[in-house]
């Protein structure tokens, strides 16, 4: 007799809600694909794992994983996921949400994550636009690109994200396209198990709003566009990385460095200044409830 | 000159008639302004109106300086400080984009700074609704900004040129709101009569700051830090300016009258059917499409039901309101609001009649509220008969509860 073999991903997903929202074509789809071959990878407990989206086509990520998951308001995945994070440490927090949604309106909380060092793991669906909003231009958009706000292109320089959070402080920075579906995996599973502010960039098409305006063809043009166009740099300066309309994409781990998160600060401020005097009441009490 | 209309008609004098969307309207309006600063962040249904607008400034229809924002706070601060420098400026949002933009919307109109705006109605977070409530502009009912509803793409269109024309009278200076509902309205195309612009010009002056000008000719210092020994005194500015709206928009709807030839009877309120009514609704915006579609069918089986749709919530006609009201045995207010905890737990507006009623020497009538068509929900012709029903049942004296929910799954 023979079988059908079950997709070993299905079981993190709420199959009771798709299809999903996604696009034929759309990249988010892949970026949640990889998120659960790292889950099974890394063997990461998923008692202690919640998800944190903002809004967004990407922030309805949160809605289709079969784990704890917070669908937040827009821009503040990062705030939540930091409460979560201070409430109950034991928690591998994961924020995952849209450029928009990190970088513009949410983008105070990126900068201030990063600085602060708090243990989260920011993976950033970058489709260079507004989406969900019908693909207005965003603080990622290259210049002369075609988008609804810029019918004849844009001009404001965009962000590089990776050296934005770098300097802010990351402890972990790396970018793939979703043509690098193991590596994106790979990069998950290894943030799972990083200390502190973790960030992955992954460039994912929106063939609806951002190709299709701009002539750039379909998912499958845009994973040759990648494929070719991308440029494997492990280790470089995230200052040489920023992203422009046609160019290189340059990919990889850009930065792995360690340095104390906020609670290990925040302990250790507290041993100095008070010495025996200082409990430290989460690490006895909270966490062994796992409130 | 190009349009942004599938189907165009150049009339005499450069007046066009249009089919556009009730979104397009306002930028249409927008371009006719000449305005000179515009900013945006997108959500639905406002974005719409966003992209018209980016449109026009890119084709080189509009002269204006377009920027989109990192967020809604941003994005009125911006135009709040152009205004301050003399430019005219125009903003909009929706729901939770509206509601974030909040700080800046407080220290707007305490700044006495005419901004205008549009509001494209949608439901607050949570759950993400995209359909169409008034909770979010009715949110700053109480700062001092204009309040209007409108119910097509038409009244879209002059509500936006009345508005700059209110806002920016050194009289008032205060800033104005008009509220589009999602979808019904910001999205439906319908054949509208666009001005030229020589009869712009005649009705809307240039916007002068004059002696509140942010200038080097003129040093003045914006938002000094005052106390108890000023804020009183500041609010009370802010009251007597609200006070004179009454006037000065009765002013610019007989202007708008004059030069358009457009009419809008009473500029606070719109009566349908009321002549012979025993019994009137009352509601803002999009409503008034299904209640007025009810009334005609009632009619026709013997109901002498009427419809008065509030225009301006801010400034509030409670005299005049309370003089129309006082010739009818109920009134049944519709509201698509909330307003937890309120008195009888209703709506917004349902409170505000009440309590325009209250103080007057005239008749008054029983005043029902209901809460329907929440999250987009559509209003549908039988809610309206059995909401007019309920009113009947209170003009012939039954006790009717005082708030009602209609058109609720149970
Ligand atoms: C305060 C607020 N402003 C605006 C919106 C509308 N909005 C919803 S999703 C979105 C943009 C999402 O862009 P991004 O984060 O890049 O996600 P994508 O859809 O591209 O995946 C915006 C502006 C909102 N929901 N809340
Ligand atoms: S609009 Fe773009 S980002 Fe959103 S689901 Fe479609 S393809 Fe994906
Ligand atoms: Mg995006």
């Amino acid at each position: 007799m023979s079988t059908i073999p079950i997709n070993p991903v299905l079981p993190f997903l709420r199959t009771d809600r798709m299809p999903t929202i996604w696009c034929p074509g759309c990249g988010i789809g892949t970026t949640v694909n990889c998120f659960a071959r790292a889950l099974l990878d890394s063997g990461v407990d998923l008692k202690h794992l919640a998800i944190v989206s903002g809004i967004g086509c990407t922030g309805r990520v949160a809605g289709y994983v079969k784990l704890d998951s917070f669908h937040t308001t827009h821009g503040r995945a990062i705030p939540f996921a930091t409460g979560l994070k201070l409430a109950n440490p034991k928690l591998n927090v994961v924020v995952y949400s849209g450029d928009g949604d990190l970088s513009a309106i949410g983008g105070n909380h990126l900068i201030h994550a990063a600085r602060r060092n708090i243990d989260i793991k920011v993976i950033c669906v970058n489709n260079l636009i507004y989406a969900m909003t019908g693909g207005q231009t965003a603080p990622t958009t290259p210049g002369h690109v075609i988008t609804s706000t810029h019918p004849y292109g844009t001009f404001d320089p965009n962000f590089n994200l990776p050296h934005l959070v770098e300097a802010a402080g990351a402890v972990y920075v790396a970018r793939w396209t979703t043509f690098h579906v193991r590596q994106i995996a790979r990069s998950m599973a290894e943030v799972f198990k990083k200390p502190g502010f973790c960030f992955i960039e992954i460039l994912s098409p929106c063939p609806t709003l951002y190709q299709r305006r701009n002539k750039m063809g379909d998912g499958l043009d845009t994973m040759k566009f990648y494929k070719e166009h991308s440029k494997i740099k492990n280790g470089v300066s995230t200052s040489e990385v920023g992203l422009t309309r046609n160019g290189d994409i340059i990919v990889g781990k850009f930065v792995d460095r360690d340095r104390s998160d906020y609670l290990t600060m925040a302990h250790d401020q507290f041993v100095e200044a008070l010495g025996d005097r200082y409990v430290d009441e989460c690490a006895a009490e909270c966490c062994e409830e796992g409130i | 000159m190009a349009t942004l209309a599938p189907a165009v008609e150049e009339k005499k004098g450069g007046e066009r008639t249009a089919l556009i969307t009730g979104s397009e309207a306002i930028a249409v309006a927008c371009q006719l302004a000449d305005v000179d600063v515009i900013t945006a962040y997108p959500i639905r249904p406002y974005d719409t109106v966003m992209q018209y607008i980016a449109k026009l400034v890119s084709n080189g229809e509009m002269d204006c300086e377009y920027i989109v924002a990192e967020g809604e706070h941003s994005q009125f601060e911006i135009v709040k400080h152009a205004s301050a420098v003399g430019a005219r400026v125009f903003c909009g949002s929706s729901g939770v984009g509206w509601m974030y933009a909040m700080e800046a919307l407080t220290v707007t109109p305490a700044l006495r700074i005419p901004m205008v705006c549009m509001v494209g109605n949608r439901a607050l977070d949570d759950p993400g609704a995209f359909g169409t409530e008034h909770n979010d502009a009715l949110a700053v009912r109480d700062l001092g900004w204009m309040l209007t509803w409108v119910d097509s793409g038409q009244e879209a269109l002059d509500s936006t040129l009345i508005a700059y024309r209110v806002a920016e009278d050194r009289r008032i200076f205060l800033p104005c709101a008009i509220s589009c509902d999602g979808a019904f309205l910001t999205h439906s195309q319908s054949l509208l009569q666009i001005p030229s612009q020589e009869q712009v010009n005649e009705f809307l002056p240039r916007y002068n700051r004059a002696d509140l000008l942010l200038h080097p000719d003129n040093p003045i210092t914006v938002a000094p830090q005052a106390n108890e020994d000023w804020v009183m005194e500041i609010r009370r500015q802010n009251y007597a300016a609200m006070e004179r709206t009454y006037g000065v928009i009765k002013e610019a709807f007989a202007d708008f009258e004059r030069i358009f030839g457009r009419s809008y009877g009473n500029p606070f309120f719109e009566e349908y059917m009321t002549d012979d009514a025993d019994v009137v609704l009352m509601g803002m915006g999009t409503l008034s499409t299904p209640v007025k579609v009810a009334i005609r069918q009632m009619r026709k089986a013997g109901k002498k039901v009427g419809f008065v749709r509030l225009r301006w919530f801010r400034p509030f006609a409670a005299e005049e309101l309370a003089q129309c009201l006082s010739r009818f045995q109920a009134v049944g207010v519709i509201d698509r609001d909330y307003s937890f905890g309120s008195p009888h737990s209703g709506g917004v507006v349902a409170g505000e009649v009440r309590n325009a009623l209250y103080p007057g020497a005239g008749k008054k009538p029983p005043v029902l509220g209901f809460i329907c068509g929440l999250g987009g929900r559509e209003v549908t012709i039988p809610d309206v008969e059995k909401i007019t029903e309920s009113v009947y049942q209170a003009a012939e004296g039954k006790r009717q509860p005082l708030t009602q929910w209609i058109g609720l799954r149970e």
